[in-house]
């Protein structure tokens, strides 16, 4: 529990050192202030104080068919509506723990496939993960570790505004004196980082000033030949053995990483899946751990995939573990079958009868679906392209209750506190109470 | 309520009780002298069973985030293994790398009722304990993995006193709510990230120069001054590596009187001898534990088939995984606190190499003469699936069925071990000491792995089968009767070995210990996010009080029971407090909320 401190003669308080679920980074020396309903964030990135600002208004009520209602009797309708489904596909799945533990208790009892909403990226990785397997790293290691990170594609700030700054803090006057001081990494051995692909932006050059940042700019549809180069220069081919694919000056630049990488003692590949090109993300993804699988021969070397915002990562866990499968999985019909094409959100609404739509992080409108009921667990300040037949406006997770999400290197799960008591229900009371309503004769 | 349970042949062991026709009564959920004056709620014919104390595993890869990664790697595994016909459950599959739900399941119906995750990263500690509430059936419960935290190995290198070590080791158990240090590699996985490839016992590492003996002697030093129950549970240097033999035995000498676990030791008793420079040396291992009563081990059985290996030594796992079946592995640095590595394996009954390590196995089973000593694992799923533990238990009570087994392998590796010549057959008590009663008693658990009065009410019956390994296998009559919940023994009793308890909702499970999880200390950032001295301010001040705690606590049972205590001035393991770490799972509200729970929080 950080701590709260309450300012004399006010309601109003301020939280110290909290824990922030969305983006996947999970930082945790977040502050806001807190009045009645109202929360005001003090020290945040822009995406978190976007996401974490509550006005002290009251949240709405829950609607069936645009009617305002209770929460027994949305849950009575929606548990109606999915009792009636024959192909239901839950999208979003944007929850903490506890509430995918119910949105998959609902999958189990009605039938459904579920996929989350920002696993696109995921899927790209687990390509090679699943079929090959790699050798990845988690933030603390790449902190204090390493001394040659690799930037593949987009600049990840938009998306992860303080990845940088907190994977590779500004060296100080005198690094071993300070409490940001990497423990492994020092003067002696200054960091490097390559953006290869786009140019880092301003913000990511602001966080890296005081590293040694060099850019080898790739249009994003080219990007998985250069890695494809870069392996080969990592394998020890030389430009000449490339038969004149990487004669000019991107070519020099891949063979000088390439020579770095083999001299780095922990470098360190990154990228966000997400945002890579659709049709070769796998390649650059793959090529990628390959390479790190041939540094290791000599030195060490990992893959560290951005991405894991709303808790995708802690429902990739939960599946694995309760179904045996990762997402984009069909739990119907007495077995859990995983068709990663076929339970695609984007491919599953087009064959499903109901959606149902979980976002308790942002207000993400759910995917346009018109083939049947749409049933929403959804945001507070969600807006719909189309009236939900049932709409659950649920609290979110660090905000309105406590929970627990998974960091995005898969490893850390923290736990996100409760900061005010506006009357939503969370993800987990929600799909309880469809349960229950579902049970009911 | 009272269930009484008649007739059977009861092998308890820890109570002296072996083959004796007799009752057991349980009362609300707790094992009660019986006397025949005492009308039972319920009662059920044992005639022609064998009557145990729920059997418990105590080291067994079954959550957290390399079981995960094993899950995702062996997607052909879960597809071979479905989930049943029947009324469905959404319960999963997979038998390598079951999910939480067969876990408990299988589990459940072999008649155990206690299992221990022995490999838990702290960084990982909140996931292990979220995927254990989703185990049913069983108990659960989780060691620490420490020996490469570069928190420790810093206090270590920079000379910090064994108090402050001390300190550490007692916040980090309270915080990651585990119940024994377990050690992977000593300083072996810190060294690998390091890009050192082998580390042996006295070889000092990178960065900290420190030895695994100096680590391990710290370890051993802090759990013995703090009272854990359960000695260090050691997974040594140079796993797998053959001629690793010597560092085991250096290891047991390293030890200086301090009790120690050396885990799945059967990988860790290779020689070098014979023209194909790989050799047993079960002999020289169990002539040592045999020397030295306070060594105690599990052998980390293999088993020929398809399995996937999990562990946190990715030096030894990097060292195995071009021979990875199929050929796929993963590997993952973690957090400044230790590593995983996981690499499906095929165990081959043709292939020399594994037909020798099955030969050391058994070799180590048949030498080691004292089975409180030993416990019967096989390390799940590295040697092989928990479920191929009644097989396990056939070949280690039935010498014609071993010697018919071993004529099936590779023959050099026949010509490699004299297996053929042990003639021991163990018993139905050993297999009572070695599945039950021993487990419990290193761990602490004192109302555990017997059948005495004050036992919870995990009693199993098993149909008594010539066959044993039909006896106990998970297909055939196995559940496990849990006196404390009548319903289900009717149930089980009634449907005579039908898997009736395996559809089991999720919905009812697990909401004791996800208030554990819940309630795990904040730890995220111990490194990573104030890099190395703040964190370690904060550690150490609340280590500090964590072990304040211990000591009170200590003082008040020492205090407290001294004179009715067996061997007074020796602190009896049961009366520790760290078994009150371990997550109860099912126990209902009132047990749940029984004081001392969690006893540093």
């Amino acid at each position: 529990m950080p701590p709260v401190a309450t300012s004399p003669g006010a309601t109003s308080r301020i939280v110290t050192e909290l824990v922030c679920g969305f983006c996947g980074l999970g930082c945790d020396d977040l502050e806001v202030q807190v009045q009645g309903r109202a929360v005001r964030p003090r020290i945040a990135c822009p995406q978190a104080a976007a996401l974490l600002e509550r006005s002290d208004g009251a949240p709405p009520l829950p609607r069936v068919a645009g009617r305002e209602t209770s929460l027994e009797e949305a849950a009575a309708r929606a548990g109606s509506l999915l009792a009636a489904s024959r192909s239901a596909v839950f999208s979003g799945l944007g929850a903490d723990v506890d509430g995918l533990r119910g949105v998959f208790d609902l999958a189990m009892r009605f039938g459904a496939s579920f996929d989350h909403a920002a696993s696109s990226g995921l899927f790209r990785n687990l390509d090679t993960l699943q079929r090959r397997g790699w050798i990845a790293t988690t933030l603390a290691e790449v902190r204090n570790r390493c001394d040659l990170l690799v930037v593949v594609g987009a600049d990840p700030t938009p998306d992860f505004a303080r990845f940088f700054e907190r994977a590779l803090p500004a060296a100080s006057g005198d690094p071993q004196e300070s409490d940001e001081a990497p423990l492994f990494t020092n003067r002696a051995h200054p960091r490097r980082v390559v953006f290869l692909g786009d140019l880092a932006g301003p913000a990511a050059r602001a966080a890296l000033a005081g590293h040694d940042v060099t850019h080898s700019p790739v249009p994003p549809a080219l990007l998985a030949d250069a890695m494809a180069g870069l392996n080969a220069f990592v394998d020890g081919r030389s430009v000449k053995t490339l038969g004149g694919a990487f004669d000019g000056a991107l070519g020099a630049a891949l063979a000088e990483l390439a020579g770095a990488l083999r001299a780095a003692r922990y470098a360190v590949f990154t990228w966000n899946a997400g945002a890579l090109d659709p049709a070769e993300g796998e390649r650059i993804v793959g090529h990628a751990a390959a390479m790190v699988a041939k540094l290791n021969e000599t030195t060490r070397a990992a893959v560290f995939p951005l991405g894991g915002r709303d808790n995708l990562i802690g429902a990739h866990q939960m599946a694995l573990w309760r179904f045996g499968y990762p997402l984009r999985t069909l739990v119907a019909h007495g077995e859990a079958s995983h068709a990663p094409g076929l339970y695609a959100t984007s491919r599953a609404v087009r064959d499903a009868d109901l959606l149902l739509h979980v976002s308790a992080f942002r207000p993400d409108a759910p995917p346009a679906f018109s083939s049947g009921p749409l049933i929403a667990l959804a945001h507070p300040h969600t807006e719909f392209p189309r009236e939900p037949d049932v709409f659950i406006p649920v609290g979110t997770p660090g905000i309105d209750h406590a929970g627990q999400v998974f960091r995005m290197d898969s490893v850390v799960c923290l736990p996100l506190v409760k900061l005010r008591e506006a009357g939503l229900a969370s993800v987990a009371q929600a799909a309880a109470a469809i349960l229950q309503a579902g049970r009911a004769p | 309520m009272r269930v009484r349970i008649t007739n059977g042949r009861i092998f308890d062991p820890a109570s002296g009780m072996v083959d004796l026709l007799g009752n057991v009564l349980i009362e609300d959920g707790r094992i009660v002298a019986d006397d025949p004056a005492l009308r039972a709620d319920e009662t059920h014919d044992a005639a022609g069973c064998i009557v145990m104390a729920g059997g418990i595993d105590l080291h067994s890869h079954i959550a957290g985030g390399k079981v995960n990664l094993a899950r995702l790697l062996m997607g052909e595994d879960r597809r071979a293994h479905p989930e049943p016909f029947g009324a469905f459950c959404g319960c999963g599959g997979g038998n390598a790398a079951p999910t939480t739900h067969v876990t408990g399941c299988r589990y459940s119906q072999m008649g155990y009722t206690a299992v221990f995750e022995p490999a838990m990263v702290g960084a990982n500690a909140r996931h292990a304990h979220l995927e254990m509430a989703d185990i049913p059936n069983i108990d659960t419960g989780g060691f620490l993995v420490l020996g490469n935290d570069d928190f420790l190995l810093r206090l270590i290198a920079q000379g910090e006193s064994q108090t402050a070590i001390n300190d550490y080791v007692a916040w980090m158990l309270s915080a990651t709510q585990t119940c024994a240090i377990k050690i992977v590699n000593p300083g072996g996985i810190s060294a690998f990230k390091f890009n050192a490839r082998s580390l042996d016992l006295d070889e000092a590492g990178p960065h900290y120069a420190l030895t695994p003996r100096r680590v391990l002697q710290s370890l051993q030093r802090a759990v013995t001054e703090l009272g854990i129950p359960h000695p260090i549970h050691l997974h040594g240097c140079n796993l797998g590596v053959p001629g690793n033999v010597a560092t085991t035995l250096s290891t047991i000498g390293a030890t200086e009187g301090f009790p120690l676990h050396l885990t799945h030791v059967q990988f860790h008793a290779y020689g070098t001898e014979g023209d194909r420079r790989f050799s047993s040396g079960a002999a020289e291992i169990a002539a040592a534990v045999n020397a030295n009563p306070h060594i105690s081990v599990d052998v980390g059985q293999i088993m020929f088939g398809q399995t996937v290996t999990a562990s946190a030594d990715l030096m030894a796992q990097y060292r195995n995984h071009s021979i990875a079946s199929p050929n796929k592995w993963v590997g993952m640095d973690i957090e400044c606190d230790a590593a995983c590595g996981v690499v499906p394996f095929a165990y081959r009954d043709t292939s020399f190499v594994n037909a020798l390590q099955w030969a050391i196995g058994l070799e180590l089973f048949l030498l080691i003469e004292d089975p409180w000593r030993v416990f019967l694992t096989t390390d799940h799923p590295n040697g092989g699936p928990f479920t191929s533990y009644p097989h396990l238990i056939r070949l280690l009570m039935d010498r014609d069925f071993r010697a018919e087994q071993l004529a099936r392998l590779h023959k050099a590796a026949r010509a490699h071990t004299n297996l053929v010549e042990l003639k021991r057959e163990y018993t139905l008590e050993e297999i009572a000491i070695v599945t039950r009663a021993a487990p419990a008693r290193t761990l602490g658990l004192k109302d555990r792995g017997h059948l005495a009065p004050g036992a919870i009410g995990d009693v199993v019956l098993y149909a008594d089968m010539a066959d044993r390994e039909a006896m106990l296998s998970w297909s055939a009559r196995r559940e496990p009767e849990r006196g404390r919940d009548p319903r289900q023994l009717r149930r089980s009793l009634s449907h005579g070995g039908h898997a009736a308890r395996h559809h089991r909702r999720h919905a009812t499970l697990g909401a004791h210990r996800r208030r554990v999880a819940d309630g795990l200390r904040h730890f995220g950032d111990r490194l990573w996010l104030r890099g190395g001295d703040r964190g370690g301010n904060r550690a150490g001040g609340l280590a500090r009080r964590a072990a304040g705690h211990i000591r009170a606590h200590l003082r008040h049972v020492a205090e407290g029971s001294e004179e009715d205590r067996p061997g007074a001035g020796r602190p009896m393991r049961a009366d520790r407090p760290h078994l009150r770490l371990l997550c109860r799972h099912r126990r209902g509200a009132a047990r749940a909320a029984r004081p001392g729970f969690a006893l540093f929080r």
